[in-house]
């Protein structure tokens, strides 16, 4: 399965996130679910970022709204906009989960 | 070109997660999508109409307006509604109120299905 996992929180889901398996993940960070793309804790990435496999993706608008740039982003976050959120949910993933 | 539908269940009014579905939308919308959009819980303020609109505050009226005359689909949920003390007669016009039952179909009908939760 295909699966496209929005995460919307900082904290709160990890748990849930972990237990979730696909053949092909896609993680999409919005609202506060950003953090996790900008945001290190003692030098290390968020552990959201370590899932193996997963393609990661952070809402533009969230980030800028928050106050972050492209430049603070995570080497392995894609910014992408609502249209191609758009374009992840109809063309590249067959189900979606809400974090 | 799919048939999206968009299942909200936000918290209070200013709610990211109602902001985020109708920018989503819109997205759509705007690549050629047929959307539907089932408002449940708190996301049923959208289903009393004549909402003003201040400065910096959430406020989604207008947006749902243009994006109903696109042909988006917005569907309240009946009993949430009801129980907040929104009528039928406060309703937007174009906008249909149903029980959940629409919306477990719709989530079977349709071509792709996010869920959005509360924050």
């Amino acid at each position: 399965m295909k699966l496209a996992i929005f995460l919307s929180d900082w904290r709160r889901t990890e748990e849930s996130f972990e237990r979730l398996k696909a053949d092909k993940m896609g993680v999409i960070l919005v609202g506060n679910g950003i953090y996790h793309a900008v945001v290190k804790e003692n030098g290390k990435d968020s552990p959201v970022l370590s899932k193996a496999g997963a393609n990661y993706f952070v809402l533009a608008d969230d980030l800028t709204t928050r106050g972050f740039t492209a430049a603070q982003v995570n080497s392995k976050v894609k910014i992408v906009s609502y249209g191609d959120i758009v374009d992840l949910i109809m063309n590249d993933y067959e189900k979606t989960a809400w974090l | 070109m799919g048939d999206l539908t968009l299942g909200v269940f936000p918290s209070l009014v200013g709610s990211m997660s109602l902001d985020f579905a109708f920018k989503l939308a819109e997205a759509g919308i705007a690549k050629g999508h047929t959307v539907n959009l089932w408002l449940s819980g708190n996301a049923v303020m959208m289903a009393k109409k004549g909402q003003k609109q201040f400065k910096d505050y959430s406020h989604n009226e207008k947006l749902m307006k243009e994006l109903m005359g696109k042909g988006m689909l917005v569907t309240v949920c009946e009993a949430c509604a009801e129980a907040r003390g929104y009528h039928k007669e406060d309703v937007p016009e174009g906008m249909k109120r149903a029980s959940m039952d629409w919306y477990l179909a719709k989530t079977v009908k349709t071509d792709k299905l996010l869920h959005i939760g509360g924050e």
